[in-house]
């Protein structure tokens, strides 16, 4: 029996081509490790946008665990409890 | 009956694409396509039913390879790009250069960290060519300021040809099997041996069939008033091989600058070769007045194509992709500037006018007639 969270993965707009339109995804993961992982298996093309073939998050990318970028928590080990919400957001840029 | 002229431009904010009726009198644009993300590499695909591809590098969610079927209407992403597997090491930054390969869906595909990809669909999918991935030099590149891009691939019966930056010139005799690097005098201005075995920032390479072992580089020149260990060393920028890239001698001779970053060959004359020479510390026309220069004999020497072009106050670079020529009897050459210019120069480079000038930064210009 799975006993991980079930949390919220939040997909933004220019990616929602990659998971059939969806705005969110319900995904039972223990940590952000854990949830990328879950969307490696379960939404590749999704997934391909989101790290590249090492299995890093993109380096322009941030992701949010609730309001905190992951970063300040603990990274990818960042443990997650029922009912969060991940977020992954492009960085601001110009140019 | 082919009778249309078709431009891929990859810009810094997707690819456009430009057609003109084979008088080439105008040219209607349409675009972006892949808006808003970069576009280094573009392919006109002539084999059967012309596609179009495009590299589309989002630095935010990583590669893609677009693809168009109906002529530059509308494009879709393959259904992969190019990609390293899981445990090499290595992550896919940029796409450089896409050609046609041996068979007919077969794409080769140049990437940043310099590799060959392969694939055998159109585009769909994948594979690693490791003659030249797993190279015993691979993990000992540099990048340049562009990054360590495989921007060159020329196929020539069994012989392939790779540029890289900063890695050289390879060579394969086998079909792509395994890779030779073949550097013989083409020189490195920044390391203290002038002329390394590999490591060379080469910039473009072209060849023509009607002359079999012939082939023009350009090189990244400006290195002779250099005054560090091995000396100056002039003229290593344009450069011409006789024996299929194996040796390479010295064009540069008469050329404002050996600095620049594309070069071409005449469609129908492999002795008239184009080169656009930049100020080496700028990148930019020198004394802000552009001009392509074009040689009839070779390179023994040359001459410059300005009429048309800006007489001042000119700073933009163009790009190693950024310049093509057609195969019309009459070729037209094309080029686009950093400044988002895209010129044509009718009558070999005899007459040049801007077709359209304000597009995004140019980094791309393939041209075919369709």
């Amino acid at each position: 029996m799975d006993s991980a969270p079930s949390i919220t993965f939040h997909v933004v707009g220019p990616l929602r081509e990659y998971c059939a339109g969806a705005t969110e995804l319900s995904i039972s993961a223990c940590t952000v490790r854990a949830a990328l992982e879950n969307l490696e298996q379960s939404q590749s093309a999704l997934y391909r946008n989101l790290c590249d073939e090492t299995g890093k998050v993109r380096k322009h990318l941030n992701v949010f665990v609730n309001a905190d970028n992951m970063r300040d928590l603990n990274g990818v080990d960042t443990t997650l409890t029922s009912g969060d919400v991940v977020t992954i957001l492009p960085a601001v840029s110009g140019g | 009956m082919a009778d249309r002229v078709i431009l891929t431009i990859g810009t810094k904010k997707g690819v456009f694409v430009a057609e003109a009726a084979k008088p080439r009198r105008s040219f209607a644009l349409r675009g972006p396509f892949g808006p808003g993300v970069p576009v280094y590499a573009t392919l006109i695909d002539t084999r059967g039913t012309p596609h179009l591809y495009a590299s589309s590098c989002n630095p935010f969610f990583g590669m893609k390879v677009l693809r168009s079927t109906d002529m530059g209407k509308s494009f879709k992403e393959t259904k992969s790009a190019p990609a390293f597997p899981k445990d090499d090491g290595r992550a896919l930054a940029n796409i450089w250069s896409l050609e046609p390969g041996g068979g007919k869906k077969e794409l080769l595909c140049g990437v940043e960290p310099a590799s060959l990809f392969k694939s055998r669909d159109g585009g769909d999918s994948w594979e690693m060519v490791n003659g030249i991935n797993n190279h015993e030099h691979a993990r000992k590149w540099n990048p340049g300021n562009g990054g360590l891009c495989m921007h060159t691939i020329i196929r020539d019966g069994n012989r392939v040809h790779l540029g890289i930056s900063t890695g050289g010139h390879y060579l394969s005799e086998d079909g792509g099997d395994t890779f030779t690097a073949s550097n013989k005098g083409v020189g490195a201005g920044f390391a203290p041996d002038p002329y390394p075995e590999f490591g060379q920032c080469v910039h473009k390479i072209v060849r023509h069939d009607d002359a079999p072992g012939r082939m023009y580089m350009q090189n990244h020149g400006g290195w002779a008033e250099w005054t560090g260990p091995g000396g100056p060393r002039p003229d290593i920028g344009v450069l011409r091989s006789d024996d299929y890239g194996h040796t390479w001698r010295s064009i540069a001779k008469g050329l404002p600058s050996d600095f620049g970053f594309p070069i071409l060959v005449h469609p129908n004359d492999p002795d008239t070769v184009y080169v656009m020479p930049l100020e080496p510390s700028t990148r930019t026309c020198p004394g802000g007045v552009p001009a392509v220069w074009r040689s009839e004999n070779g390179g023994d020497s040359w001459s410059r194509l300005t009429r048309g072009l800006p007489k001042k106050e000119s700073y933009f670079t163009v790009l190693r992709d950024a310049m093509d020529i057609d195969e019309l009897k009459t070729p037209a050459l094309y080029f686009g500037t950093t400044t988002g210019q895209l010129w044509i120069g009718r009558e070999g480079g005899e007459k040049w006018e801007c077709l359209f000038d304000a597009l995004p930064p140019i980094h791309n210009v393939k041209v075919a007639v369709v």
